[in-house]
Order: structure tokens, then sequence, then C-alpha cells
């Protein structure tokens, strides 16, 4: 199973976001890492952009965050985040650097289930 | 629709932490009403998150994207919501997508699915024929769940193998009881699951 499959989005063209004319479904995913790399916005980024790069300017947000802080679906919020990076406005981090190995199917590795299982564990209070 | 709305956006967001980490999904799911966003604010560390997904009913249950805009089409939104766990050491930062578990979100599905550790299904007995649907979502994802019966006060009082025997569940699959209300108890059936995947995960998986 490919990646891409599990990250297409269906998306309505109204929804299309200003820089190209036409959204396209965004290949990044939700819990990918985004932030301000400090280059300016141009004069073609639209408002909601500007929302964007501000709102990421003081530190990293998962696009979900940026979606759920900015009041957006989050397929736009994707599509807004993808625009940013291309544009280099934004620098981008994924969420488990190894999990695009085929085999993984995206699935977090053992090792780091076993990292969540320890520290839920030290999370519990007597 | 949602009787616990959460914040409306903040303008001071809580950044992820500076160093390197790791960031893991895990699904809450289940029907209306069950639980979910009381247990996602529960465990969650930042005030959670809501978003309203907008989908096209005439693309549901469809991966073409020629037929948007082609057909007449009537527009549902999926409340989703989000909560965010960091563990100690800030070397994994866990967030809890809470889902509504219908199959006609099916498209919305795919790409919450992707990638996730596990589900947490949540149950309520006095209506356990809801979490049919959305297990059965989850089952055909391969994605390793556990299932949590929130009790209600006016809950039947079932034992939880008659409950196992009503859902149908495979015999290594996590049942416990959770108060959703509750950090410990939100907290163990994250455990259970988190357990549950790796075991499922089986013996070559590194
Ligand atoms: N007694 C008890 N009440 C609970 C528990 N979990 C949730 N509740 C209550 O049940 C009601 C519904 O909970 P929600 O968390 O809003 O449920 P939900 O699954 O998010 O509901 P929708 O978003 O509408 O699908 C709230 O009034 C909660 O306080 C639990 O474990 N025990
Ligand atoms: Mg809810």
């Amino acid at each position: 199973m490919s990646r891409d499959k599990h990250q297409r989005r269906l998306l309505p063209p109204y929804l299309a976001t200003g820089t190209s004319g036409a959204a396209l479904p965004s290949t990044l995913d939700t819990l990918t890492a985004l932030r301000a790399s400090g280059i300016p916005l141009a004069s073609y980024h639209t408002s909601v952009h500007r929302r964007v790069v501000e709102l990421v300017t003081g530190g990293s947000l998962t696009a979900v965050e940026i979606a759920g802080y900015l009041a957006l679906p989050v397929s736009v919020g994707l599509v807004l985040a993808e625009q940013l990076v291309s544009d280099g406005l934004l620098n981008a981090s994924v969420p488990v650097p190894d999990a695009l190995a085929p085999s993984r199917a995206g699935r977090p590795s053992r090792q780091l289930m076993e990292e969540v299982l320890s520290g839920l564990q030290s999370l519990r209070v007597a | 629709m949602d009787s616990n709305p959460s914040v409306s956006p903040s303008p001071r967001p809580v950044y992820l932490p500076e160093g390197d980490h790791q960031r893991v999904k895990i699904l809450v799911a289940g029907p209306l009403g069950v639980g979910k966003t009381t247990a996602i604010k529960t465990l969650s560390q930042i005030p959670t998150l809501h978003t309203d997904e907008v989908m096209t009913d005439a693309a549901a249950g469809t991966d073409d994207l020629s037929l948007i805009g082609l057909r007449d089409k009537k527009t549902t939104t999926v409340a989703i919501d989000f909560g965010r766990l960091t563990l100690p050491g800030d070397r994994v930062v866990l967030y809890l997508y809470g889902t509504p578990g219908q199959r006609r979100f099916l498209p919305l599905w795919e790409g919450i699915a992707f990638g996730a550790l596990g589900a947490l299904v949540l149950v309520d007995t006095r209506r356990l024929d809801e979490s049919f649907e959305v297990m059965d979502l989850i089952e055909e994802r391969g994605l390793p769940y556990a299932v949590a019966v929130n009790t209600f006060p006016d809950s039947p009082d079932y034992d939880l193998e008659i409950v196992r025997s009503k859902l149908d569940l495979a015999p290594d699959t996590p049942l416990i009881t959770c108060d959703a209300r509750e950090l410990n108890s939100s907290l163990n059936a994250l455990i259970e699951l988190t357990a549950h995947s790796i075991s499922s995960a089986g013996v070559g998986a590194s």
C-alpha cells in the first residue's frame, strides 16, 4: 500500500486556497510539524497564509493543530501548509522519520511503541 | 451535536518540544455521546482542539477526484477532536484523534487511520450494537484496538465476559472498564491498547 494513496484528501473546489487557482490534495501527513522559516510572505499569499505563518513563528505545530487553532478543516490546513512549504516559508518535519519504509505502512515500530508504553505507565499517578 | 465542545481557537498556541521527538497517533473512536471528547480532554495536556472536516457526499466511497465538482454534491461536516500528550523526556508526543465511527465518512477514515498505533474503542453497555460499525471499520484497516466500557449511572451491570461475547471480540483483544473522566483510568486504557499493539506487531517487527 502506498503512502500517497492514504494521504490523498478529497477536497471540493470551493476550498481552493489561492496560489495555484486550484486546490490539490495534500501529501503532507496530519502530524507533520511545521515552523516558519523566516522567509517573508509574497504578494500572492493570502491572509490565511499569513495567519498560518504567524501561528508557527514562535515554535512548531503539527498540521492538525494549525487547522484546529485557525478553525479550518484539516484538509485545508494540509493544503495551506503544503503550499507554504513549497514556497519556502515553512519548514516541515515528518512525524516518525523511518515510517516510510514500505514494510511499515506508516505504523510505529515496536521500539517506538515500547517507548509509548513505558511513558504512559510513568504518567499514572499513585 | 457535540455536547462537550472544545475551546475555541486560541491565540496562544502550545508549541511542540524543541528537541527531536516522534509524533504518534492514537484514535479514540465510538458512537455518539459515548465519551470520546471526555477521554481526550482527560488525557490531553493542551486545551483540546476541534475541527470540522468538510466532505462531499458525492465523493464518499470513491477515490476519484474527477468526480468532484462534476456532480451535485451535498457536503457533510465531520467533527474531530484532537488532544496532545507529551511523554516524560519529550521524546514522544502522542496525539489523540476523537473520531466518529460511521462508514459514510470512509474517505476521511483512510487518512485518519494511516500510521496510527491503534484505536481505543469506547462502548456503552446500554447500546453495544452502536459500536459495531466503528469496530468493523477499524478491523478492515488492520488497526489493533482495545475496547473500553464507559460506565454510566444507568448502565446495566454486565459481566465483561458477556460484553466480550456480545461484541464478538477476538480472545486477545483487550476489554476493560474505564471512566473517561479519570486520568489513571483513561491512561490504563491507552496502556492496554499499546501493549496489545506491541504484541500484535509480531516477533518479526522491529
Ligand atoms: N459516568 C460517566 N460519564 C461519562 C463518561 N464519559 C463521558 N461521560 C459523560 O457522557 C457525556 C457525553 O460524553 P462526550 O465525551 O461528549 O461524548 P462524545 O463521544 O465525545 O460525544 P459526541 O462527540 O457527541 O459523539 C458527557 O456528559 C460526559 O460527561 C464515563 O466514563 N462515565
Ligand atoms: Mg465529542
